[in-house]
């Protein structure tokens, strides 16, 4: 809790664009949506698999089955855990409910002796949300992995002009973009650019209770204090 | 552009995801301090460099990070595939043996 | 003047569209749907440019890409397009072009005269000739181009945008002629994932000018359009037109350049829309259905305005509704040019017929002609063209039935123009350009692309020598469903069906003789863009250029914006028989990338401007604009590199920004520097491997400086590594070594010891970095924290510590890289920006000022920290930096870089060594980069003792310092030596390299 006389106040990657000014509700014509999903909670999660009890805890704290598969995403109406690299994955969610996970995770962790952590991201990413009817066509522009590809329920990391960024697909109404923060300016730009044909428009972005990720930004911000 | 497998990733990506990591299978003196002045500028210098099939070391920089082997042919850029850094060590002992 | 309009049925310009357009500064006026050079020729226009070397009158040869001549400059200003060919121009209401070469005008042309002398312009003539004296080339060079013409490239920025799009595809289809069509069809049918591009505006290939071929019973072009709705209603299937494949790369990756827009009148285009797009296709298959292009021959004056191909004259007829002229001489060595011949004639054009072969075309094609009053002349060829700016008529000679010599004279023909063609060209470009070799086909009289294709690539119709429609769908036919077959597709039906006709064979002649030895006779071009003659060819195979490589780069021929598409074959053909040599064993030049010219703009795409790079900008960002910082960019970083005050430059605010540090307190956004979190059991011995010095003993709660250092012993980074807990470390990188030190560690873990238990995930983003750094920084840190004691015995120099500060969790580092009492504070960069304005309200009360990168090198400087990178170049050892206190050589691993320290010449003398240096006079600032000389006097070239690495005006010292790399430096401490830049040599003493508080007191305060 902020400590009495300071006022501590967040400002996400995308900050300075001042979306929510230009947001508006999105249409059903040909357009390309986006916003950001500002100041959620990101922890990366390494362990081995291998180790017994290591995938157990993770879902008993989560709720979220770690998931194997390469570029698998295991989804709840608390978040979602995303499959990163053999040994590693990515949490997200409300920041609160991601720092009670992180605590009881390496509480967990350190209780049964497993070669596990939580490393806290949460300052270092964002996520963007990109949607219309053309969104695969954008990223298209942008990057050489098959997007058209990916399967439902999957991430994949690749690189966008010349960032790394991962595209997560959860349904096929959009995608969202995970990228970091210093990175946040180039890529915005850059969806922005590459969308530009199809006309690009910054769209309100709804917290639905039933959405792993639109769920996350329901609940009011703890530390927010507006600027 | 080279198409390289990611065994991890378990997908067929292009080039630009990666990064070369160099000759694969470089074995490290157990011991540098023993190894005379010629053995250890080999170690640090010396490549193999050859006209045909070449092990070597990716990274999968622009996914999951980890360094795998592959197997390319340096005149065809033709790739008889990559593996994780133990199963191609396996598969190159057996070639070298 | 004699091109003019004829009514064409299924013509393909809009009688109901006229447009009006601009060359050279004179209105016309054509149709939608025409070419600039189709409007040209129907505005009886011929003379477009002038050649390169010799000045001569230039026109249209041909209707497409393979144009050498119709070089034209498109629109002024920002939008102004260097030689495109105006075969290639869509026409547009309002274009305006003109001619790029001829100088001083296209009329009066000064290398004209040089033509006169043409002989003694051999081939290499320019290296021969402006050779010397060395010095003069620029001049000679300045004059040359601007008399050799060619275009200019625009000076302004491009307004107009450009894009890239990835295709990833089961079958590409490059050319949308008849077996193009075939071939996407039979793909599409199959439901594989399909793109068919073809370079013209519309699809059809050689069926947009040829009429008479029936397939399936349609007309050619009724057939084309069935193709593309069936094309259409397949979802599975895309077509792009104006879409030119213009390069093959390994694993079928094929880049094509598609133009959205360039057919559209300035005023008319779509800013929101890319003007081109740039394909990057990746395709499992590729089908090579790119056709051939017809070939001139070789004869004298051939390059006079009105000598033209005959698929030129053939398809400006059809296609435009233009005839090039009102009497038309073909010559031929081949059935095909009867074609164009025969529609001519039937227009009322009067047509003669040349032809080389004694015997004539078959026999049904011969009395076609007659029968349309077409005048045969079997056993001839043109010696030479007649006429200076146009054509006006040509002097024929008889040929021998088997050997190329002339055996009588022939005719002199008053006609306006002339028509030839030595044979179809297979374009096999795009299968060449990854390694693949065409075949010579002797019965084609081609290099063609083999029927069996190669590995994931098929080669369809005309480019494997199917000349003839029905040959061409057959082998298309078979080719692709054998295909399909093997991707488990079943059966593809049956071939279209095409009526086969009869057809003689072509002679094997390539340039006509004229009874003259070659180099005595009217000039014969072989490439017109680099006016090249037959006779160069002669003479560089005479000078002993013996491989076509060489003859190529002698003579230029095949070089230049046509890449050789009318030229090639008649000059490997020339130049075989110069050499005495079959044909397919002098064999073709390497086919390189771009099949036809690209803009920059396509290949940039939409790496340019704000997107031209990454640019990575820190949560403060924003308070740093607010407070005007200058910026320079580190790595792909914006950093602040100084903040001036009004009416400061860089010294006298990197002046006021140092003292206030050294003097009160200065703040500075180090979020950039790379941080890593390494955590595990064995991190500790991680670290004791990666880093030179020794981590077991460093307590929680406790930093360290580390070095790391490559195998070969060499410093390739360092930073600050924080111990937070006995298997947990917050390590720091430089900020440019972030990267790759990430990888570094990772690769060796993986790589080396996977056995050992940590593991690395980056932190750089996550954490906000505010430096506060100076006496007072501690009063300024007690204002923001309660919870943490910075009693200078509680928190010393070089501790960790984690609490509160300004209501956030945090991470402070007590260490330093200005030599002052300094503070780290790291917290969630989400709140950096806040954080940041908080310290500077904590600090208002001591005048905190913020400084940039130029402050920070200069305070580091003072204390003679390196940056590597800047004082480090790769070669130098810690010993060579006077760091050997960070190197732990006695423990039990051996690190990364250890051996390689003892290492005779790593260990030995006369190795460049950090020093300081005091010019002798504190006003100079030595120059970076400048050489260092052991006395005043040395003469060139002088024993480099080493360079200056870093310098500076150091305001708290009131004089010059500098770093240098000086040979044996460690032994040379008092030696004055010179420092050499700009013509002056500056003495210098050699000092240590710590100028400000050796005994570090105020970094303990
Ligand atoms: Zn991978």
């Amino acid at each position: 809790m902020p400590k009495q006389g300071f006022q501590p106040f967040m400002e996400s990657p995308l900050h300075h664009f001042k979306l929510d000014a230009e947001a508006q509700p999105r249409r059903a014509d040909g357009r390309i949506w986006c916003n950001e999903l500002p100041h959620l909670g990101y922890a990366v999660l390494r362990g081995d698999t291998a180790e017994a009890g290591f995938a157990q805890l993770v879902e008993q704290v989560t709720g979220l089955a770690l998931p194997l598969k390469a570029g698998a995403v295991s989804q709840g109406p608390q978040g979602v855990l995303m499959w990163t690299s053999p040994d590693e994955w990515l949490l997200v969610s409300h920041r609160q409910r991601l720092a009670d996970w992180t605590a009881q995770l390496d509480a967990g962790f350190a209780a049964q002796q497993l070669f596990a952590q939580t490393v806290d991201s949460s300052g270092g990413l964002t996520l963007a949300w990109l949607g219309g009817t053309q969104h695969i066509t954008v990223l298209r522009h942008l990057g050489v992995y098959d997007f058209e590809s990916i399967p439902l329920g999957h991430m994949v990391s690749t690189v966008l002009g010349k960032a790394t960024v991962q595209v997560i697909r959860l349904d096929g109404d959009g995608v969202f973009v995970l990228f970091r923060r210093s990175f946040a300016d180039y890529v915005w730009r850059l969806l922005r650019r590459a969308a530009q044909p199809y006309g690009f428009a910054v769209c309100q972005l709804e917290a639905r209770s039933d959405h792993p990720l639109f769920a996350q930004l329901a609940a009011p911000q703890p530390l927010l204090v507006s600027a | 552009m080279l198409v390289i497998t990611c065994p991890y990733c378990q997908e067929a990506r292009e080039e630009e995801e990666f990064s070369y990591a160099g000759e694969a299978y470089i074995a490290r003196p157990a011991v540098p301090e023993e190894a005379d002045d010629a053995t250890w500028g080999d170690y640090v210098f010396h490549r193999k460099n050859p006209r045909g099939w070449h092990w070597e070391q990716w990274q999968h920089v622009a996914g999951c990070r980890k360094v795998f082997a592959v197997k390319r042919h340096t005149v065809t850029y033709e790739i008889a595939g990559s593996w994780t850094l133990a199963d191609g060590k396996a598969l190159y002992l057996k070639e070298q043996a | 003047m004699s091109g003019y309009r004829i009514h064409r049925p299924g013509e393909r310009i809009n009688r109901q569209k006229p447009v009006s357009f601009q060359f050279d500064n004179v209105q016309y006026k054509a149709f939608s749907g025409d070419t600039l050079a189709s409007a040209l020729l129907a505005n009886g226009v011929r003379l477009i440019g002038r050649s390169f070397k010799y000045g001569r009158p230039r026109g249209i040869v041909g209707f497409g890409a393979e144009e050498p001549n119709a070089l034209i400059q498109l629109e002024t200003g920002a939008h102004t397009v260097p030689d495109l060919k105006a075969t290639q121009v869509e026409l547009y209401q309002g274009l305006l072009a003109g001619s790029t070469t001829g100088y001083p005008s296209l009329d009066f042309d000064l290398k004209g005269l040089l033509g006169k002398f043409g002989r003694f312009m051999p081939p290499g003539f320019y290296y021969k000739t402006f050779m010397e004296p060395v010095k003069a080339w620029p001049v000679y060079e300045k004059y040359i181009r601007k008399a050799a013409g060619y275009g200019h490239a625009p000076v302004l920025p491009d307004p107009e945008s450009y894009d890239h799009l990835h295709h990833h595809i089961d079958v590409l289809v490059v050319g949308g002629g008849a077996a193009g069509l075939w071939a996407a069809t039979l793909a599409g049918r199959a439901g594989l994932k399909t793109l068919l591009v073809d370079e013209q505006s519309e699809m059809g290939g050689w069926l947009l000018t040829e009429r008479r071929s029936r397939i399936d019973g349609l007309s050619g072009m009724d057939w084309v359009n069935q193709r593309l709705a069936e094309l259409a209603s397949l979802p599975n299937v895309s077509v792009l037109p104006r879409t030119t494949a213009f390069a093959l790369h390994d694993l079928n990756l094929v880049q094509a350049v598609e133009l959205l827009q360039d057919h559209l009148p300035l005023t008319e285009r779509n800013a929101a829309l890319p003007r081109q797009r740039l394909h990057k296709i990746r395709a499992h298959q590729v089908i090579l259905a790119s056709g051939a292009i017809e070939r001139p021959l070789v004869f004298g004056y051939n390059d006079v305005p009105g000598v033209m191909t005959a698929a030129a004259g053939h398809s400006y007829l059809n296609r435009y509704g233009v005839a090039v002229g009102r009497e038309v001489l073909v010559q031929t060595q081949n059935d095909a040019a009867y074609e164009a011949a025969l529609d001519l004639a039937q227009c009322g054009v009067k047509v003669m017929l040349a032809d080389a072969r004694q015997g004539g075309a078959a026999a049904w094609r011969q009395q076609a002609l007659k029968s349309a009053g077409v005048e045969l002349l079997l056993g001839h060829g043109i010696a030479k063209v007649l006429g200076d700016k146009s054509v006006s008529g040509a002097q024929l000679v008889k040929l021998d039935g088997r050997n190329n010599q002339v055996v009588g004279s022939g005719p002199r023909l008053s006609v306006d123009t002339v028509l030839s063609s030595g044979g179809l060209t297979s374009t096999v470009h795009l299968f060449c350009h990854n390694g693949g070799r065409p075949v010579w086909n002797q019965q084609q009289l081609s290099f063609v692309c083999p029927d069996e294709g190669r590995d994931n690539i098929a080669c369809v119709g005309a480019i494997t020598g199917r000349w003839e429609l029905s040959e061409a769908l057959g082998q298309t036919h078979a080719a692709v469903a054998a295909l399909l077959l093997g991707h488990g597709r079943g059966s593809s039906g049956n071939a279209p069906s095409v009526a086969s006709e009869e057809v003689a064979a072509p002679r094997a002649i390539f340039r006509l003789p004229d009874g003259k030895p070659e180099g005595h006779g009217a000039k014969a071009f072989v490439d017109y863009q680099n006016d090249v003659a037959a006779a160069d060819i002669h003479t560089a195979i005479r000078e002993n250029y013996r491989s076509i490589e060489h003859v190529k780069r002698y003579t230029a021929l095949g070089f230049g914006t046509d890449q050789g598409k009318l030229s090639n074959i008649n000059g490997f053909a020339i130049a075989a028989e110069a050499l005495g040599k079959p044909i397919a064993e002098v064999g073709t030049t390497t086919y390189r990338p771009s099949y036809t010219p690209v803009t920059f703009g396509a290949l940039a795409g939409p790496h340019v401007g704000e997107t031209f790079d990454v640019r990575r900008y820190t949560a403060m960002h924003a308070s740093h604009d607010a407070r005007k910082a200058e910026y320079e960019v580190v790595g792909q970083w914006l950093r602040p590199w100084y903040f001036p005050k009004p009416g400061e430059d860089l010294h006298a605010a990197v002046n006021r920004e140092c003292l206030a540090t050294r003097n009160s307190v200065g703040v500075m956004d180090a979020s950039t520097l790379g941080k890593i979190d390494v955590k595990g059991p064995d991190a500790r011995e991680f670290l004791n491997r990666i880093y030179s010095n020794a981590w077991s003993k460093l307590d929680p709660g406790k930093c360290r400086y580390g070095l790391m250092l490559d195998e070969n012993g060499m410093v390739m980074d360092d930073g600050v590594t924080a111990c937070l807990a006995d298997d947990h470390f917050h390590m720091t990188t430089t900020t440019g070594g972030a990267a790759r030190v990430y990888s570094w560690l990772e690769r060796w873990h993986q790589t080396e010891w996977p056995e050992l238990k940590v593991r690395f995930t980056t932190t750089t983003d996550h954490w906000a970095t505010v430096a506060v750094v100076g006496p007072n920084s501690r009063q300024v840190l007690q204002k923001l924290c309660t919870d943490i004691d910075f009693d200078k015995d509680a928190f010393k120099f070089m501790d960790g510590r984690s609490g509160t500060v300004a209501g956030l969790p945090a991470r402070v580092f007590r260490i330093s890289f200005s030599g002052e009492l300094a503070y780290e504070i790291n917290v969630d960069a989400n709140y950096g920006r806040y954080m940041w304005e908080e310290v500077m309200k904590a600090g208002a009360a001591f005048n905190i000022t913020p400084y940039g990168t130029e402050t920070m090198h200069v305070l580091r400087a003072e204390k003679g920290f390196i940056i590597v990178g800047q004082d480090t170049d790769g070669s130098m050892s810690p010993n060579d930096l006077a760091m050997s206190w960070a190197v732990g050589m006695k423990k039990p691993f051996s690190f990364l870089g250890k051996r390689s320290l003892l290492r005779s010449h790593t260990a030995g003398e006369g190795r460049k060594q950090l020093v300081g240096l005091l010019p002798l006079d504190p006003k100079v600032v030595l120059a970076e980069g400048a050489q260092i000389l052991s006395n005043t006097d040395d003469t060139v070239p002088a024993a480099m003792q080493g360079h200056v690495t870093s310098s500076y005006h150091s305001a708290f010292l009131g004089r010059s310092i500098a770093m240098a790399v000086l040979k044996d430096g460690s032994k040379r401490e008092g030696d004055t030596v010179f420092v050499w830049a700009h013509g002056k040599s500056v003495p210098a003493q050699v000092v240590s390299s710590v100028f400000v508080d050796k005994e570090g007191v105020r970094q303990h305060a």
